[in-house]
């Protein structure tokens, strides 16, 4: 993940981190839950796989840490929170135009005789 | 209370685990990975779900974090010979497992991964240094004849593994210049060619030094390295030693051509 770029395509888990972090900053268990609840159960990520992409996310630009702040419905504890940044949403909304176009291609692919998708 | 006591232990054994990163990582990422360690378990606690099995998970998965980390810390020019190095030595692993009377000692496995990983380091060393496929390529056919004809001498011996011809170091002679001989010159492919003409002829005055000072053994050889070609005769003592020094000559003609190519770089 080369700094300030915005067009390579995104693996699953920036993806969905972007995703979990687009509406709003989350702390890594937040971000864990949120990825869960857009996949509806089909993507799980460990905190190994997370914390990973985390930091080369931050390191790509993508992402910055917040403040540290206490989460009101979990405990008194501190938590580390995320943020997207500008680079981040550029590169998401180039990621799910990119998504767009495929599904547009398999639409027009599926209308000619011969061809069809899913089940 | 129970439950409380499971995470808290798990939590500290968590903590143990996450010593294993990298300390630029462990120190940014290791306190907010516990607590969402923390997290997950209090969780599945309140769900009522067991703690072990997906404790155990986590610990599997975090330790393949870190062995993805650590990795990454290490220089492409070290890991890239070291994965290869890696890929290599599985033939002889499922050799040794699976071929019958296929049985190396361990320090053979050693052994000839130190050889393959400081081969491969010294291409990535030296090729690194120059963009140029022609002098990579030169690089490339040096670095394999060195080593094939290291693994051969150690292995088997040039002249054959019970031969009474003590000729092992004299090879090791032609390794060491080839070494002394590209620190020498830097490197630089004019200087390259001089020094890999120069073992070519080292390599080829190993059976001449053999003919005169052990010339009854040396007619009465058992077997010289690639039996499949030589018959164990002189003849065949000068034709297992021509093929190395043949290659080492194809390489000479490559650093002269790379030479050719980026005439900037001739001087030695």
């Amino acid at each position: 993940m080369a700094k300030g770029t915005t067009n390579a395509p995104l693996t699953p888990a920036v993806l969905h981190i972007l995703l979990a972090l687009s509406a709003q900053e989350r702390h890594g268990y937040g971000i864990m839950k949120m990825v869960e609840a857009d996949s509806q159960g089909k993507v799980k990520m460990g905190p190994g796989t997370l914390y990973g992409s985390l930091g080369r996310m931050i390191e790509a630009g993508l992402i910055r840490e917040s403040d540290k702040k206490i989460d009101p419905e979990m405990d008194d504890e501190r938590r580390v929170y995320y943020k997207i940044t500008a680079l981040g949403q550029k590169a998401l909304a180039a990621e799910l135009q990119r998504y767009r176009e495929v599904i547009a291609v398999a639409k027009r692919k599926s209308r000619q005789p011969g061809i069809a998708y899913g089940s | 209370m129970a439950h409380k006591q499971s995470i808290r232990r798990l939590r500290n054994l968590y903590a143990v685990l996450l010593r294993l990163y990298p300390k630029p990582y462990r120190e940014r990422f290791a306190e907010p990975m516990e607590q969402t360690f923390n997290d997950l378990l209090r969780e599945r606690a309140d769900e009522g779900k067991g703690l072990l099995g997906f404790a155990l998970w986590i610990f599997v998965e975090t330790f393949a974090g870190i062995l993805r980390e650590t990795l990454m810390t290490i220089p492409k020019y070290i890991l890239r010979p070291l994965v290869l190095t890696a890929i290599i030595m599985l033939f002889p692993t499922f050799g040794s497992l699976y071929v019958t009377d296929w049985h190396w000692h361990w320090y053979s496995f050693v052994f000839a991964g130190a050889l393959v990983f400081a081969a491969a380091l010294g291409y990535e060393l030296v090729a690194r240094r120059m963009n140029n496929k022609t002098y990579r390529l030169a690089v490339g056919v040096a670095v394999i004849s060195a080593f094939a004809m290291n693994w051969t001498n150690f292995a088997v011996g040039v002249f054959g593994e019970f031969d009474d011809i003590p000729t092992k170091p004299f090879y090791w002679g032609v390794i060491l210049i080839g070494l002394i001989g590209a620190a020498a010159v830097r490197f630089k492919p004019r200087g390259m060619m001089y020094v890999m003409a120069a073992m070519a002829i080292a390599q080829m005055t190993v059976p001449v030094i053999a003919l005169i000072v052990w010339p009854v053994e040396i007619r009465h050889l058992r077997h010289v390295a690639f039996p499949m070609l030589f018959a164990p005769t002189v003849a065949g003592a000068f034709g297992a030693n021509a093929i190395y020094a043949a290659l080492f000559i194809g390489s000479a003609l490559l650093f002269r051509r790379a030479s050719r190519l980026n005439p900037q770089m001739t001087q030695i």
